[in-house]
């Protein structure tokens, strides 16, 4: 009956035999619920909607739904008219208990009032009862007696009332249960009656909605049917109308295929005539062509056994051939077998002595750094062994030399007796091996000042140039290109204007009271701290390349061509005069002590090689000075000072660049012993030699002859003088053998001892 | 003699046996058959015109008239059935014919345990009283057979004069069906006038009320102890149908019948139900009877109505609540409890967690017992139906009845009808049930609330009816599925 079981059972059913179907109706049912305990929790009546739902399902469920609200109706009615006959006898029942409650209380109260009275009147009558005792007469007792006797009927009387009274009630009150027996009697049957009607009513209703339910549920039914019907209806005729037009266009498709299956067949066959024809034609055609064929192939067949024989014969030579081959590869491999074997010697061997001369190499290479080792320390004992012998040596001339400036001075003085003048000796304050390195080097600092002191004292001074010539001169032998003074100074003008930014701000500041020349004159100095110049040399670079950056971009005019190449000419000069000496000096450093000798020897032939030395020289100077003047040439026209830096960082690249290379050399220098210019110890050792002028030499020379002769003179002399001596000593020999005899105790003993004869003739 | 061919009855002995059973048929019924039948039979196979003669000259002739063998068995089985009894040894089909002929008359002695089959026992409960209904047995006709005859003998045993053994000799045979009892009346034992019986009373014995000494009942506990399956037990301790031989003591329930019948109740573990009403239950009685019955292990139901149980009682009754029973069912109604019992039954349901129904109809409880247990609904949550008709309450119960019906959510029914509530107290139930949706049914006839109120509050009642339907529906839905699962 329940709608919702009814409900449920639309989907999927709970009590399916398949599994799958189960799950997916409890699913649904949960779901469900869920969604009913939401609506209940939102506070909407689930009711309602459920009822909404009734509505919409079908008339039968409507229908049930009715009945059943009315059958319950009908029920609790019918059931509530039941008991109402209960209820009404429970309220009847009440009602008489709380007046029998009433009744019970006035009843009581009444019997109370009732007992209270009638013991009154008892107490009367037994007081009347003692007062008859007193009474005597009996007349009076009689009336007192009868008074007792009718007081006594009196209470009787009033308690038989009483008791009627009651009696009374009782009789009513059993009436009345009569009667309430009667109505109860009544209201059962009256129940019994509403009962009877109640079932029959309700077994009709019942009766009746089920034939409503049924009815609306044949309804349904019918409905369902009919509709379903009309469906069932609708769809076959939609076929039968499908049909009839399926049938329809199936024979107009019958027909279509018909006629033109005809017409295939006419064309095929038409087709099929031609294709026999040309077929048969090609037939013909063909079998000719086989007939040739065949020709062909008898042919072909006897050249192919020709050629089948002669391949034959080819294959047997062939095969005697292969075989041979055969032997060949396997003395052949034996052949490659050995020199493998041998190849693998030889590999052996090759990598044994690979081995041995890497490790000759080693060994090699060990020794040389061994000798190395041995020559820097053998250059150092030369150095220092050249350097004592030099000292040596030097020592020995000045000593010499101071002999002979003495001897001369003595000469001079004592023997000719003439003033001594004293020759130039400031060579002698030199000790120790020559060095040109002071010379060399002259700081960039001095540079400086000198250039800028230069600009101060004016440019016409003549001493200063001269020096600075000299100067230049000396450069110029070490190859550097020397640029005047004035180009010096232009270029550090430039310097100083251009590159303030490598200068400190601070040391600007501190320069700012200082005067121009001073300023600047620090300001180079910073800036050539920056740059890393030290020497003049650097200077001179920093010059050229500021230099060239005017000439690299004018390039192409002679005179750039003439000067460039003059200046690398120089530098090349100079490198290989300087290695020239370096060699020289190892290999004439132990002659050195023989040529000083040798100088000393021949004097007069160095004065002339001084001299030719000293013409050398000047045409060197020359050579310079011609170079000079064209760098002159070049310095007025020195790079824009918008090149500046450009040139500086060329520079400076450039310098590091060889400082590095200068690290590289080192080492080589160091083997290749120590640069040394031995140029000038000739001549050094030479002034030695020249102490002495020519003219004292002739002096001298006289001065021995005579002085031999003197000296002759002299050695006679004192021949005579040892003579005498010997004589003398001779003679005092003698005196002591005197002495000793006269001292002897012989002479005691003789009577005249020769002591007195000796003391006598002294005395004599 | 038929026990083989019974059990082994076949279609080719027919002809051999036939010759021989048609002796004892004859004896049986007579010369309704003729005798040429086997005779014919036989002929009927050798020559078919003879058969047609005969059927021609014999109109009484029948072909079916021979009954079988295994009927026969079956109709002497039946006859002799009192001496010697056999069923369990015959085939099921047999059984059953057997079954359906016994006579109900046979002693219980010889059918009690035998016959187990629910056809004979319908007829025999039939053939003893018109009106059965089988369902108030649990549909067991055997149990109400045994139930209804062993009510009989004790509602018409009268002490000291029947012979007990009736009754004893009818336990062993009755015990084991026997679930309810429902002892309709009892019979006082039979006094001083050796011909009291019914007939000679007149109105004197009313007035000789005061003879009262030994006029005690049956006495129970001979029964109860043997009746191992009972759970049910109803006795009025009155005559029945004594006409216009009424007398008091006829109806007196005794000390000595209340003691007896509580020690039985109490030594009694089965029983469920327990109903002693219109028997004059007074305060000492009731509280001999509730003194044996505290922490009855299974007792569920007790039903105490029209009877005279004043406040004293009730406050037994109300100790007997408060905890010391399983008690689902009271009945009280029609006494004479007021107030003060009234309020040791109400202070006895805030305690208890068991009582699902409670009666308290046309009692005495007036406003302030109206209150009192309208109160102790406030607190309980068990308790479902309750009935409180005819009590004489008025106003204020009916504003403590109003709060009950906004708070409890257990209850369902009550039950009001016959107190003046008035129309100020409708009003206030009325207020009271717009905000609850849990009681279906809230009896208000007779009580002049009004009838606007009346049918508001019916409105309501419909309105959580349908509510409680739906719901019923789901539950039984749920446990469908669960048995399903």
């Amino acid at each position: 009956m329940s709608s919702h079981e009814e409900e449920e059972e639309t989907g999927p059913s709970v009590d399916s035999t398949d599994p799958e179907e189960r799950i997916a109706a409890r699913r649904i049912r949960i779901t469900k619920r869920i969604e009913a305990a939401k609506r209940e929790a939102m506070g909407e009546d689930p009711n309602a909607k459920k009822k909404e739902d009734k509505e919409e399902q079908s008339k039968s469920r409507k229908q049930i739904e009715e009945s059943r609200q009315r059958l319950t109706k009908l029920k609790a009615d019918g059931t509530e008219l039941v008991t109402n006959v209960k209820v009404a006898g429970d309220s009847r029942e009440a009602q008489r208990r709380t007046e029998e409650e009433e009744n019970h209380r006035q009843r009581t109260e009444k019997l109370e009032a009732e007992a209270k009275a009638g013991a009154e009147r008892f107490e009367e009558i037994t007081k009347k009862w003692e007062s008859a005792n007193n009474k005597d007469v009996p007349q009076d007792l009689h009336d007192l007696l009868m008074q007792q006797k009718a007081l006594c009927d009196a209470m009787i009387d009033e308690k038989n009332k009483l008791i009627t009274d009651f009696q009374m009630e009782l009789k009513s009150k059993d009436d009345q249960y009569v009667k309430d027996l009667k109505k109860q009697a009544e209201d059962i049957d009256l129940m019994i009656e509403r009962m009877e009607e109640q079932v029959k009513n309700l077994t009709r209703s019942y009766r009746e909605e089920l034939n409503q339910i049924e009815k609306a549920f044949e309804a349904e039914r019918n409905e369902l049917l009919d509709n379903n019907g009309v469906k069932w209806g609708q769809t076959m005729q939609g076929r039968r109308d499908k049909e009839v037009d399926f049938m329809k266009s199936r024979e107009k498709r019958v027909d279509d295929y018909e006629q033109q299956i005809q017409h295939l067949r006419t064309q095929d066959a038409e087709e099929y005539n031609m294709v026999k024809i040309k077929l048969e034609t090609d037939v013909q055609i063909l079998e000719q062509q086989l007939q040739q064929m065949r020709a062909t192939y008898q042919l072909n067949q006897e050249k192919l056994e020709y050629n089948f024989q002669v391949l034959k014969k080819r294959d047997e030579e062939n095969t005697i051939t292969k075989s041979q081959q055969k032997r060949k590869i396997t003395r052949l491999q034996d052949v490659l077998n050995n020199l493998k074997v041998k190849l693998a010697k030889q590999e052996k061997q090759y990598r044994e002595d690979n081995q041995a001369l890497a490790d000759d190499y080693k060994r090699i290479t060990e020794q040389f750094k061994e000798l190395q080792k041995k020559s820097k320390h053998f250059q150092a004992t030369d150095t220092r062994k050249f350097y004592d012998i030099w000292v040596m040596n030097e020592e020995q001339a000045k000593q010499l030399v101071n002999d002979v400036l003495e001897q001369d001075r003595i000469i001079h003085e004592h023997q000719l007796g003439l003033p001594w003048n004293v020759p130039d000796v400031t060579f002698l304050e030199n000790v120790g091996p020559l060095t040109s390195t002071g010379k060399k080097t002259v700081s960039a600092q001095q540079v400086l000042e000198e250039v800028m002191s230069s600009t101060k004292g004016s440019v016409g001074n003549g001493e200063d140039e001269s020096e600075l010539g000299e100067e230049e001169a000396e450069a110029g032998e070490d190859g550097l290109p020397k640029l005047s003074m004035k180009t010096i100074k232009q270029v550090l003008e430039l310097l100083c204007d251009e590159s303030g930014f490598l200068v400190e701000s601070k040391l600007n500041k501190l320069l700012q009271p200082l005067e121009k020349d001073e300023r600047s004159l620090m300001k180079l100095d910073a800036i050539f701290g920056a740059l890393g110049i030290e020497t003049e040399e650097d200077i001179h670079k920093l010059a050229g390349y500021f230099i060239k950056y005017k000439l690299i971009p004018a390039k192409g005019t002679d005179k750039h061509e003439d000067g460039e190449p003059s200046i690398l000419e120089a530098t090349i000069a100079g490198e290989g005069s300087v290695s020239g000496v370096g060699d020289g000096t190892i290999g004439t450093v132990t002659e050195e002590g023989e040529q000083k000798e040798a100088h000393e020897g021949e004097g007069e032939f160095e004065d002339q090689d001084v001299d030719a030395e000293v013409a050398q020289v000047t045409g060197e100077d020359e050579e310079v000075a011609s170079v000079q003047s064209s760098v002159k040439s070049v310095a007025d026209s020195l790079i824009h000072p918008n090149d500046v830096l450009k040139a500086l960082r060329e520079f400076v690249d450039d310098h590091h660049s060889q400082s590095k290379d200068k690290g590289k050399f080192q080492t080589f220098k160091i083997i290749s012993g120590e640069e040394r210019d031995d140029s000038q110890d000739e001549e050094y050792w030479r002034k030695y030699g020249s102490v002495l002028t020519t003219q004292n030499e002739k002096v001298w020379t006289a001065l021995v002859t005579g002085l031999d002769k003197y000296s002759d003179v002299l050695n006679q002399r004192t021949k005579l003088i040892s003579e005498t001596d010997a004589l003398r000593q001779q003679n005092a020999e003698l005196r002591m053998l005197l002495h000793q005899y006269i001292n002897s105790k012989v002479n005691n003993e003789l009577e005249i001892p020769p002591t007195r004869v000796l003391n006598l003739e002294f005395q004599q | 003699m038929a026990e083989p061919p019974l059990t082994e009855h076949n279609g080719t002995d027919q002809n051999d046996d036939e010759k021989g059973s048609i002796k004892s048929q004859n004896s049986q019924k007579g010369k309704k058959i003729p005798s040429p039948v086997p005779s014919a039979k036989d002929d009927a196979a050798a020559d078919a015109r003879n058969m047609r003669r005969i059927i021609a000259e014999d109109p009484d002739w029948s072909l079916a008239t021979v009954p079988l063998l295994s009927e026969l068995c079956v109709t002497h089985i039946v006859d002799e059935f009192q001496d010697h009894p056999k069923l369990d040894e015959l085939l099921p089909k047999y059984k059953t014919k057997v079954l359906e002929k016994i006579s109900t008359d046979i002693p219980l002695p010889v059918v009690a345990h035998l016959v187990s089959d629910e056809g004979y026992w319908k007829r025999r409960c039939k053939a003893r009283w018109d009106i059965c209904d089988v369902s108030k047995y649990g549909g067991s006709w055997k149990r109400m057979f045994f139930e209804r005859h062993l009510e009989n003998i004790v509602g018409h045993f009268v002490p000291e004069s029947t012979d007990p053994a009736e009754v004893e000799a009818l336990l062993p045979l009755a015990a084991p069906y026997i679930k309810k009892l429902n002892i309709k009346q009892l019979l006082p034992p039979v006094k001083e006038e050796q011909m009291r019986p019914l007939e000679d009373m007149s109105d004197a014995g009313s007035d000789s009320g005061d003879n009262q000494p030994s006029i005690d009942h049956f006495e129970f506990s001979q029964i109860i102890e043997k009746l191992p399956h009972i759970e049910e037990f109803h006795v009025t301790y009155g005559v029945r149908d004594c006409g216009m031989n009424f007398e008091w003591n006829l109806f007196q329930f005794t000390n000595r019948d209340c003691l007896l019948l509580s020690k039985c109740i109490k030594k009694c573990n089965t029983l469920k139900v327990f109903k002693l009403h219109r028997s004059k239950v007074d305060d000492d009685k009731v509280r001999v009877l509730i003194s044996h019955i505290l922490d009855h292990p299974s007792l569920e139901e007790l039903d105490l109505e029209h009877n005279m149980i004043g406040d004293h009682g009730a406050r037994a009754i109300g100790k007997l609540l408060n905890n010391h029973s399983k008690l689902k069912k009271l009945n009280l109604s029609n006494n004479k409890i007021r107030a003060n019992g009234a309020g040791a039954i109400g202070y006895a349901l805030t305690k208890n967690s068991t009582l699902k129904y409670i009666n308290l109809r046309l009692n005495r409880l007036g406003d302030e017992g109206g209150q009192a247990v309208a109160r102790a609904l406030l607190k309980n949550s068990t308790l479902e139906e309750i009935d409180m008709g005819s009590n004489d309450m008025t106003e204020p119960t009916a504003a403590v009845l109003s709060q009950v019906v906004v708070q409890n959510t257990t209850l369902k029914k009550i039950n009001l009808s016959c107190n003046r509530l008035g129309p100020d107290g409708g009003k206030q139930l009325q207020e009271g049930m717009e905000e609850n949706n849990t009681i279906v049914e809230m009896d208000l006839r007779l009580t002049e609330a009004g009838q606007e109120s009346e049918y508001c509050i019916n409105q309501i009642l419909k309105k959580n009816q349908e509510r409680e339907r739906e719901l019923r529906l789901e539950k039984e839905k749920k446990e469908k599925e669960e048995k399903n699962i």
